[in-house]
């Protein structure tokens, strides 16, 4: 069924008025309790504890002012007409734009450069952006942001599928979460500069699990039954035809948690991908507690106490799994081709490809010659033999990677980790960041070199 | 246990006529907890110790308190003992044995008599004579304990209460209340008087007794050897479930009726393929495409499976991109079978194809050719131009 512009944009106006009205509210309740906390203020002398705001009147008014400007928009949105809502629909020209930008190739490593950058600036300005101020204007942002992206069709069909609507819930709770805990950590770690204790360390008053912590766990356990029964009632579950060994669905994708792990799968062999790897990942995780020898951070939130593991964790986390997820839910359409955020999902999508391994590179590129071949009436030791003498290339740079980087890195960057660690630990510790490391160097390399295996033995079905 | 707990004021004022020395009343109790040869090491003591004379109060004996007194001390205390007594309960109760301590029968009985000690005071003489029959049969360790060393006949309520008012102190006695008294436990008068047996002469084993004992064994054991243990017909029966189970397994693994299509197919014949053309029609029900292509500068008709070689997708023929893509990693493949894009490692496989003997092309998926091991230069991999 294909809708006109009117009518697609009748059919998302409901929810965009609802979604506005929700904003405006969310913004008048801020309002009005930061006024009452700036009433409050005036009967109460400032004291060490809660200092004295002399912006809280600004604030409740600049939420005020945000709340009118929603409810406005509101019945814009639930109007229903194209030319109503054109003030906050997606501009022409940035749809353009954005479809220019990821077209081709190129659409993955645009994403995944795009959201390493953001995510390295909000960390290197954690100090800015954790301020409430700044944190509530770019959750308004974010808001607004994915309202006004819903006025695209080709946006909406995909964001507003049943299967993806959790999706994007859970993307704003992540960022809501993360942000409270970075903001925990920054305030942790100014104190820690004046010679404070943590934050939590002031308010370790214990409590019982009887009452306290069961009637919290009944309280949640009935909110999550009513969200789930309005879910399920709202939603309808995506029902497919049956089953057919000889039909796959296009685009075929795994749970949304194993996104990531789909998205290794397009640079890995199976075997490493869907076997090696997570099980290294979740290994690797259980070695933690083994591998850390820093004391610090330890019951309350830090990033400067703990700097290595923070960042080493949030990128093996936000980096390599949270945002795959994302590319690999809304991104990756059929035959697992990346399409832009506004783009249309076609079956019929060409991106020119020729994945190329790295024996074919140095053989017949570099020198110029025929890939090595076993004669057809050599025996399997030969032949092996010669599989491996023609990947040899790819087998000599993996191992150096694995065996020469190591005592590098002791002797350089990580010289304190290697004093501290010992010589097994750090070379747990080496060998999981370099594997953790090899996945973002593949995708470069198959992004820039279009490079398919660095070893490549299909007849032992051994691929890396 | 039970009938300790179940016994009224009634019967326990009727076993305090028959039984005069308190600290035997209490040992029935302890005799149907302790079985075998406790409890005649526990009676016996006590026994020799009995001579208390008949005319002398059963209180005079410290330590020792029959029924009647705590009843009394109850009831001499009015509304209290309910409460004190419960407390004292908890402790004797396990080792309601020795007989200066109190069962748990008593201590309720005393408990209970002090709430309701107006009905039991109200008793007639008359009344407890005729309960005190029932009483006996119920507890007949008693009745039978009690005749020994009491030849005196029944006493009534009155003398019972009586000599119990005589008491200075009311209530049980603690183990530090005796010590306090200059009397020592009596647990360990007892344990002077525990002799040890005889240990019996060793017996140095023959050569017969033991042969006779074999062939007992033998007889008894027929059922030992037939079926061992309780845990041998456990895992003989697990073996045999085990065993049973996967036999029909095994049999369900080969069906009656097959309803997945055969291994070998005709799928028509080599005119009915145009040069160039991916046959896409036998891909659902038999996982095939038939291609006439070239393959290596070759003129070839051959068989291509329709799994990918990454993961096992089903990928799909687009003929406008003239590729086979799967749709699960985006895997590519040309037309000839080759992958040249995507993570799939190797190219798809080739099935075994002959011309049979009606002309029609016959696709055998039980032979598998792979290329990256040199199978495709196999004839049986491909019809050749003709």
């Amino acid at each position: 069924m294909h809708l006109s512009h009117e009518e697609f944009l009748q059919s998302v106006s409901g929810f965009l008025g609802m979604f506005y009205l929700a904003l405006g509210l969310m913004n008048g309740v801020a309002a009005y309790y930061l006024w009452q906390l700036a009433e409050a203020q005036h009967h109460h002398a400032p004291t060490a504890e809660h200092p004295q705001d002399s912006h809280l009147g600004n604030k409740s008014f600049g939420c005020l002012f945000l709340a009118v400007v929603f409810s406005i928009m509101s019945p814009l949105a639930f109007s229903g007409s194209a030319t109503m809502m054109a003030p906050i629909s997606l501009p022409q020209f940035m749809v353009d734009g954005v479809n220019y930008l990821f077209a081709g190739s190129l659409g993955p490593v645009l994403y995944s450069t795009l959201s390493v950058g953001l995510l390295a600036v909000l960390f290197l300005g954690r100090r800015f952006f954790v301020r409430p101020v700044v944190a509530w204007i770019v959750w308004n942002c974010m808001l607004v942001l994915l309202a006004v992206c819903m006025t695209n069709p080709n946006f909406a069909s995909i964001v507003m599928k049943p299967d993806n609507v959790p999706i994007v819930a859970m993307v704003y709770l992540l960022a809501f979460f993360t942000w409270l805990a970075t903001a925990q950590a920054v305030k942790n770690d100014d104190r820690a500069k004046d010679g404070l204790p943590p934050l939590e360390k002031l308010d370790d008053e214990k409590i019982l699990v009887w009452p306290d912590l069961v009637y919290t766990e009944l309280i949640c356990m009935v909110a999550i039954t009513a969200v789930l029964i309005l879910w399920a009632v709202v939603l309808k579950a995506p029902l497919e035809e049956p089953a057919d060994a000889a039909k796959t669905p296009n685009p075929s994708k795994a749970p949304w948690y194993f996104l990531g792990l789909q998205e290794m799968l397009v640079y890995y062999d199976p075997w490493f991908a869907g076997v090696v790897a997570p099980l290294v990942i979740v290994g690797g995780l259980m070695a933690i507690p083994y591998l850390d020898f820093n004391k610090l951070g330890n019951g309350y939130y830090t990033i400067d106490q703990r700097k290595f593991a923070y960042v080493t964790f949030q990128f093996g986390f936000l980096v390599l799994w949270v945002t795959f997820i994302i590319l690999g839910t809304f991104l990756r359409g059929p035959n697992w081709n990346f399409f832009g955020p506004f783009e249309q999902w076609d079956v019929h999508k060409v991106v020119p490809l020729n994945n190329v391994d790295l024996s074919e590179f140095f053989w017949v590129q570099w020198l110029g010659m025929p890939k090595p071949k076993a004669p057809p009436d050599v025996g399997a030791g030969a032949a092996l033999g010669f599989a491996i003498w023609r990947e040899l290339p790819g087998i000599l740079l993996l191992l150096g990677y694995f065996t020469l980087l190591p005592p590098i890195l002791a002797t350089t960057v990580f010289r304190k980790f290697f004093q501290k660690m010992g010589l097994i630990r750090f070379m747990i510790l080496a060998s999981l960041l370099l594997l953790m490391a090899l996945f973002p160097i593949k995708m470069v390399l198959r992004w820039s070199f279009n490079l398919k295996y660095i070893i490549a033995l299909p007849e032992y079905l051994a691929n890396f | 246990m039970a009938d300790k707990k179940k016994m009224s004021v009634e019967d326990i004022l009727a076993a305090c006529r028959t039984d005069k020395p308190g600290g035997e009343n209490v040992a029935p109790s302890s005799d149907a907890e302790s079985s075998g040869e406790a409890a005649p090491a526990e009676q016996a003591p006590p026994e020799p110790e009995t001579p208390p004379s008949e005319d002398s109060p059963p209180a005079k004996k410290p330590g020792e308190m029959s029924v009647a007194e705590m009843l009394a001390a109850a009831r001499g205390k009015g509304s209290k003992p309910a409460g004190e007594a419960k407390p004292k309960a908890e402790k004797p109760a396990a080792p309601a044995k020795k007989p200066g301590e109190m069962s748990v029968a008593d201590m309720l009985a005393a408990a209970r008599a002090g709430k309701g000690g107006g009905a039991a005071e109200k008793s007639t003489a008359p009344k407890p004579a005729a309960k005190s029959a029932p009483a006996a049969k119920a507890n007949p360790a008693t009745a039978e304990k009690g005749a020994k060393p009491v030849p005196a006949g029944p006493l009534d309520t009155q003398s019972i209460l009586s000599s119990a008012r005589k008491k200075d102190k009311a209530g049980p006695i603690t183990k530090a209340e005796a010590a306090a008294k200059g009397e020592s436990p009596p647990e360990k008068r007892e344990k002077k008087k525990v002799t040890m047996p005889e240990r019996p002469a060793y017996v140095a084993a023959t050569a017969k007794p033991k042969a006779a004992a074999k062939k007992e064994e033998t007889r008894r054991g027929f059922f030992a050897w037939a079926f061992g243990s309780s845990l041998a017909v456990g895992f003989s029966m697990l073996t045999l479930t085990g065993l049973i189970s996967s036999l029909g397994m095994a049999r369900f693994m080969f069906p009656n009726v097959r309803t997945e299509p055969p291994m070998k197919f005709k799928a028509g014949t080599p005119a009915d393929l145009s040069p160039g053309q991916v046959e896409t029609k036998y891909k659902s029900q038999f996982a095939v495409w038939v291609v006439r292509a070239e393959y290596e500068g070759q003129p070839q008709i051959y068989a291509l499976s329709t799994v990918c070689t990454h993961l096992g997708c089903t990928p799909n023929w687009l003929e406008a991109e003239q590729k086979f893509k799967c749709p699960c990693h985006g895997s590519g493949f040309y037309k000839d079978g080759v992958n040249f894009e995507g993570p799939a490692p190797r190219p798809l496989e080739r099935y075994a194809i002959r011309i049979a003997d009606d002309g029609q092309l016959e696709i055998d998926k039980s032979r598998v050719y792979q290329q990256e091991l040199g199978q495709w230069a196999d004839p049986g991999s491909f019809i050749g131009p003709a």
